[in-house]
């Protein structure tokens, strides 16, 4: 039997079958192509109609802001392309764009606005470096103190006892922040480190420690209060303060207190007194249930109504505290919402280990809560950073107001469209850096537990 | 420990640590503080309305408006009292909040699900569109629509006829479109629409209740169908077709009769949906994503077919996540639709906190109802949720 077949075999010449054709190209560039543009029929028509339209949008796009563009011109009527049409005229940009940034703050003392932000990036930087220590109290020197220094130099004027304390106190900070960094960086020990090494109290016992270090804090507060002394800035009062620099005075000092305040509103929400509880629930609700704008608007009509007689508020600070209040309602549910995060074994292995409110909240849990919040926190800056338009409405010349201010000037009147996509770029960029870096810090930091 | 401090000293320290009492102390200490303030406030607020010579209470409302309002779906003269105007601000804000969270919901779905197209220039467009209309204020992009589109239409002569009708046309006034005109037996129509739609509801919980039963299928689409639109059509023919069209004609230098928006209203409109339509877009694709893998692979393995899929598993559950945060979308939108003050749309803030406000004086009245319009809202939206959110976790486990 087995003899037959193996000759039947042998007999009947072994043809191969036609070999398949090789599957679709799925590596290299065409294999990409076929795959994620041109993966059947309806896909292939997305992808030749989206062509179409980005094409469409870039040819019109080009031809607006280059082929129209008109750089020279000393007003409106010089941007006319032909007798009827006016090309795209970014002239009247470029000769507002000073004015966009600063609003109509004097062109000598501009520097003082540009001096303060490089400060507050010098003052912020050491939080980003990993050698150095002590960053919670850098950043808090910064959210706290700087303020004082910024308004300072933003407003100029005459100091009072309050103002030439706290700025000398602020110039006192800085330097010591700006000390501190460099001796981490390049030696690695901080300044308290080497003030006990070099007043020898290195080998005395820990309680003193901290004399030198106060006397250290004592001279620095006197030198600064000696360095600013013949320091005068001219007044600039703040209805010239205008542009992004005033969207981000306001976005800035709403973040600032936003934060304390929510961080206590989120607490009291959460609190077991009911009194205490209760107001702040009616606070956070209240000030999330209504619009922005209404705020605004109750604190320009009735805010000079609440003052007792012969106070005066200003639109700025009104806008200010209104915008303030907005943004510590809104906060206090993100930190709500940071807590919630945390489990309730935290609070009670804090409880059984004896610390007392405050400890267990300051050392156990907002810690932790607070490496939950840090995306929520940068959206609800960005969420800010565009709300704060809307002081424009109630008159005050942010970038937007600034924005609407050029097409009222008589030679520039009607220019609408450049300079709102100017201020479109200049939001999208603070806007979308913003974004990216809390998506940043949500891939590092959110996710450590679970890890 | 405390064995040996005196019994006296112990009943004040037991006292003092207790944490009832000081808890007691301390509410009573913050609630006394709040009242002293609230106290001070209103003593203040007397104090300089009555140096500025301003009268406090409602009675205002009653007072004539004396100004006009340049777009209400309601009858409203200049004659009519502050009241009215306060009804005209409300209606045109959830008229123009109503409209835009319909669209902004359809588009955000659209553009939800284009995001995660497995083709990447669409997903990439997708994202793009999402990242620039996120990371630009609202204000400016109604402002952008405002002045860069529909603030240079044509005049009325030169309109624009969409789709070549005569009578739905586009010009520097606003949008024309011909105006509904109801008659006398219309309302039987309208009836027969609601019975129609309760049908369709009955037979399609039949449906689903003879497949939870038995398993078979029975699809419901074409019955649906018929009976929602079939049954209102025969009534409405057999009554006699009681339904004019009163329609736009140019008369002089303007359009004439049929309805019409403003392209301030446009504007907002355009500026709220696409705008919005970017948050719900990222919501959608966040909750079809949270939707595990495994429930697909395992709605398969049972041999459901691939619309089922869809259908029965991966929606149901994505909606769990998607719908919270829309409802408080539709929050912001009803909030956002204040901008509209920016253009001159007459809303609620524009009409009544800054026009009546300006004219009256009764500041501190007008924020309180302006705010308690809104806080009804948005406690009825959050209500709603909880509602919602209640019958989702039945349904959990």
């Amino acid at each position: 039997m087995t003899e037959i077949t193996e000759q039947n075999e042998v007999s009947e010449k072994f043809v191969p079958k036609p070999s398949l054709p090789p599957p679709p190209n799925t590596t290299g560039a065409i294999g990409w192509l076929r795959y994620n543009l041109f993966d059947g029929f309806l896909s292939s028509c997305l992808t030749v109609l989206s062509l179409i339209a980005i094409g469409f949008i870039c040819v019109n796009f080009y031809e607006w802001a280059f082929t129209k563009a008109v750089l020279e011109a000393a007003n409106r009527q010089e941007c006319r392309i032909t007798p009827t049409e006016f090309g795209t005229c970014w002239a009247g940009v470029k000769f507002w764009f000073t004015r966009f940034i600063y609003g109509r703050y004097t062109d000598t003392e501009i520097w003082r606005v540009n001096s303060a932000a490089i400060i507050l990036i010098l003052w912020m930087i050491p939080v980003w470096l990993p050698r150095v220590t002590a960053k919670l109290n850098i950043a808090l020197s910064g959210v706290l103190i700087f303020p004082f220094l910024a308004g300072y130099m933003f407003l100029g004027g005459d100091r009072n006892w309050f103002m030439e304390i706290m700025v000398s106190v602020a110039v006192g900070c800085f330097i010591t922040v700006i000390i501190h960094s460099l001796l981490c960086l390049f030696t690695g020990a901080g300044i308290s480190k080497w003030i006990i090494q070099l007043t020898g109290f290195a080998n005395r016992s820990e309680r003193l420690h901290k004399f030198p270090v106060i006397v250290f804090a004592v001279i620095i507060f006197l030198l600064s209060l000696f360095l600013i002394n013949d320091v005068a800035f001219k007044e600039m009062p703040n209805n010239l303060w205008g542009g992004l620099f005033l969207t981000l005075v306001i976005s800035g000092i709403g973040i600032a207190s936003a934060l304390p305040a929510g961080i206590l509103l989120a607490l009291g929400r959460r609190s077991k007194m009911t009194v205490i509880r209760v107001l702040c629930v009616a606070f956070i609700e209240l000030f999330r249930s209504v619009p922005l704008i209404t705020i605004l608007f109750m604190a320009t009509t009735m805010f000079p109504l609440f003052l007792p007689e012969g106070f005066h508020i200003n639109k700025l600070a009104s806008a200010i505290v209104a915008v303030c209040l907005f943004a510590a309602a809104y906060m206090a549910e993100v930190v709500r919402g940071g807590l919630q995060a945390i489990p309730k074994g935290q609070y009670e292995a804090a409880e059984a280990v004896g610390l007392t409110y405050w400890q267990s909240m300051g050392f156990i849990v907002m810690p932790q809560a607070l490496k939950y919040m840090i995306p929520n926190i940068v959206s609800n800056f960005m969420g800010l950073f565009k709300d704060t338009t809307l002081v424009s409405i109630i008159g005050l010349y942010d970038l937007l107001g600034m924005i609407n201010a050029v097409s009222q000037d008589p030679s520039w009147i009607g220019l609408h469209h450049e300079p709102l996509f100017t201020a479109a770029v200049i939001f999208f960029i603070g806007c979308f850096a913003m974004s990216k870096y809390s998506q940043y810090l949500e891939r590092n930091l959110g996710a450590g537990h679970g890890r | 420990m405390s064995g040996n401090t005196p019994s006296s000293s112990r009943g004040v320290n037991a006292f003092i640590n207790d944490e009832r009492y000081r808890s007691i102390f301390y509410q009573v200490v913050v609630f006394g503080l709040f009242i002293w303030a609230v106290l001070s406030l209103i003593e203040n607020t007397q104090i300089n309305m009555a140096t500025r010579k301003m009268a406090v209470g409602f009675d205002f409302l009653k007072n004539t408006a004396g100004f006009a309002v340049a777009w209400t779906p309601l009858d409203y003269k200049p004659s009519d009292s502050y009241l009215m105007v306060y009804w005209v601000g409300i209606i045109n804000t959830l008229i123009l909040a109503g409209i835009s969270i319909v669209l902004a919901t359809f588009l955000g779905f659209i553009v939800g699900i284009l995001r995660l197209s497995k083709n990447w220039l669409v997903a990439q467009i997708a994202s793009w569109y999402v990242e620039v209309l996120r990371n630009t204020p609202l204000l400016l992009q109604i402002i952008f629509w405002y002045l860069g589109a529909f603030a240079n239409l044509p005049r009325p002569k030169q309109s624009i006829e969409i789709l070549g009708f005569e009578s739905l046309v586009l010009n520097n006034r606003g949008l024309y479109i011909p105006k509904p005109q109801p008659e006398d037996l219309f309302w039987l129509t309208a009836v027969a629409l609601v019975v129609a739609v309760l049908i369709a509801i009955a037979l399609n919980k039949r449906a689903t209740r003879k497949q939870q039963q038995t398993g078979k299928y029975i699809s419901t689409l074409i019955p649906t169908v018929l009976i929602v639109f079939g049954l209102p059509l025969v009534v409405f023919v057999l009554t006699g077709m009681p339904l004019e069209w009163e329609l736009p004609a140019l008369k002089g230098f303007n359009y004439r009769g049929g309805g019409f928006v403003l392209p301030a209203m446009l504007a907002v409109m355009v500026a709220l949906v696409v705008y919005h339509s970017a948050y719900a877009a990222e919501m959608v694709r966040a909750g079809i994503l949270s939707v595990s893998k495994g429930q697909t692979e395992a709605a398969s393995s049972l041999g459901l077919k691939q619309s089922f899929v869809m259908r029965l598993v991966i929606i149901p559950q994505a909606m769990r996540a998607i719908v919270p945060p829309m409802i408080s979308l539709w929050m912001n939108v009803v909030k956002n639709s204040s901008l509209a003050i920016a253009i001159g749309f007459p809303d609620l803030v524009s009409v009544f906190m800054q026009t009546s406000l300006n004219q009256s004086g009764h500041a501190v009245e007008i924020v309180a109802l302006v705010m308690a319009f809104y806080m009804t809202v948005s406690l009825t939206i959050s209500a709603c949720l909880n509602v919602y959110n209640k019958k989702i976790q039945l349904t959990e486990r």
